[in-house]
């Protein structure tokens, strides 16, 4: 389980993220929602050790990630998907997802290369693995992305807003990748999400759960039939007018779940 | 009197052993430099100590003259007890000097690496040791490695401060041959040719790296030949597969 427990971040005399707790369990497909500014990447980059906190605690399954040492386990049991796919520009596209797998976890060679090999295929980039970065595009290199982070066979997979660079059409091949993910272990012990999204409906679709933030602070967490329900998530005006904003960007109605 | 190299026949085995041993003493000497240089060049990223200290040393080492440093340690480190000979003073000269110069140019590099790539190997939990040398290095020598270069032709052009300190490299044993033979227009025509050809061997090396380094990354995506429109063709294809 991840447990953010009153995290508080500021960045110079910026509070970015104020007091935030919140929880994923195995099997969960959590969405953060909020407006630009809200401290939802900030709260993903916390999680996995990429930002130091100023108050409160975060653990992975136990693991506080304060602590260089229990992070470095941390990270072997998470994977993040990025916003700008940092893949590394100098490697294949097989290498940059069998790199730390081979490294960190120790696998042998052969086996990672399979499942890579593999993780492509189903990700309809088979044929790209002795590409370079450099020669895909965005949705392209975002699919990879998705391949090395699923290649650590990770209990949780951290999100970070995966299809804000890419183009409608990018965006769609990227998210039916991710709906197939998210609907394989349904409520199971499989791969728990956290998603850091704009992308309203689908979401709605995916998730188990639903956070909102606002300004730093985590003002609902709500299942997701209640969050969109009247009386439960836009009860809250906050939320009401977020998503009356967010309504018509929904090019998604073609995606299969 | 008109150009005649054959004065210099006889006296052609002297001044090709000078530039074979020139050959081998900026060899060994950039060799040392890419090394520190690389080394350097992490370090002074950092913000701690050693990062200070690494900036220290740069600071030292471009602001003094090269013939100042190499008499330092040939003549001045005998006075503590610590006695090198002449040719691995000219390899440590250059290097230390070839280091700090190169230094920069890496630490430039380094800054230049999207944040985001080095973030991504950081949570897949690689070792800072394996981040630098897999990722890091690997990426900051692709800009680097042309501006190291330069740093390393003019290591070449600084051996010939090395004919200071006894050292018999092409220089020195040209200027011997100079006055032995009362022929300086062939000689120093041999000299030019020499160090022009040691230079351009540097950047025909320099230029395989380049190459080597980059290859098949011409392109990031800006570049003609990936056309971003194509992609929703494949996209498709993937979206069916996946459907």
């Amino acid at each position: 389980m991840i447990a953010v427990e009153g995290v508080v971040k500021r960045f110079g005399a910026h509070t970015v993220l104020d007091g935030v707790s919140l929880t994923v369990a195995p099997g969960e497909v959590v969405t953060i929602l909020g407006s630009s500014g809200s401290g939802k990447s900030t709260l993903i980059r916390c999680i996995n050790g990429l930002e130091t906190l100023d108050g409160g605690r975060i653990t992975v399954d136990g693991l506080d990630v304060a602590d260089p040492r229990q992070l470095a386990q941390a990270r072997r049991l998470s994977a993040t998907v990025f916003q700008l796919f940092n893949l590394y520009p100098h490697m294949t596209v097989l290498r940059n997802i069998t790199l730390a797998p081979e490294l960190v976890l120790k696998r042998p060679k052969a086996e990672v290369d399979g499942q890579a090999r593999a993780l492509l295929a189903s990700v309809g980039l088979a044929g790209k693995a002795d590409s370079y970065p450099g020669q895909l595009s965005g949705g392209q290199r975002q699919r990879v992305g998705i391949c090395r982070a699923l290649a650590m066979n990770p209990r949780y997979l951290l999100l970070d807003e995966v299809t804000s660079a890419l183009d409608p059409e990018m965006t769609a091949e990227v998210l039916a990748i991710l709906g197939k993910l998210a609907t394989r272990q349904p409520g199971g012990a499989g791969t728990a999400m956290l998603f850091v999204t704009h992308e309203v409906e689908f979401a709605r679709r995916i998730s188990t759960r639903i956070v909102f933030l606002d300004q730093g602070r985590l003002i609902v967490d709500l299942p997701t039939d209640q969050f969109f329900a009247a009386d439960g998530g836009l009860a809250h005006p906050r939320i009401r007018q977020f998503l009356s904003k967010m309504a018509p960007a929904a090019p998604l109605a073609e995606i299969p779940a | 009197m008109p150009f005649d190299p054959t004065v210099l026949t006889s006296h052609l085995d002297t001044l090709l052993a000078g530039a074979w041993l020139t050959a081998e003493v900026c060899a060994l000497g950039i060799a040392a430099a890419f090394s520190l240089a690389a080394a350097l060049g992490v370090l002074a990223v950092g913000r701690g100590w050693a990062g200070r200290l690494a900036r220290l040393y740069v600071d030292v080492f471009r602001n003094v003259p090269f013939v100042v440093q190499v008499f330092f340690l040939f003549y001045g480190l005998p006075e503590v007890g610590v006695y090198i000979d002449a040719f691995w003073t000219g390899v440590l000269a250059l290097g230390l000097v070839g280091g700090a110069y190169g230094s920069d140019v890496v630490r430039s590099g380094i800054l230049a690496i999207e944040p985001g790539v080095v973030e991504a190997a950081k949570v897949g939990g690689l070792s800072r040791l394996a981040i630098i040398r897999r990722i890091v290095l690997p990426i900051a020598l692709r800009t680097a490695i042309r501006p190291l270069g330069s740093v390393f032709v003019n290591l070449v052009l600084s051996s010939s401060i090395l004919s200071m300190i006894t050292l018999d490299e092409v220089t020195g044993t040209a200027r011997g041959v100079a006055s032995e033979t009362y022929r300086p227009f062939e000689v120093y025509a041999f000299l030019l040719a020499a160090y022009a050809g040691l230079t351009y061997a540097v950047s025909l090396g320099i230029d395989a790296l380049h190459r080597r380094l980059n290859r098949h990354m011409a392109d990031n995506g800006a570049a003609p030949g990936v056309i971003h429109g194509a992609a929703p063709g494949v996209a498709h294809g993937a979206m069916g597969g996946t459907a």
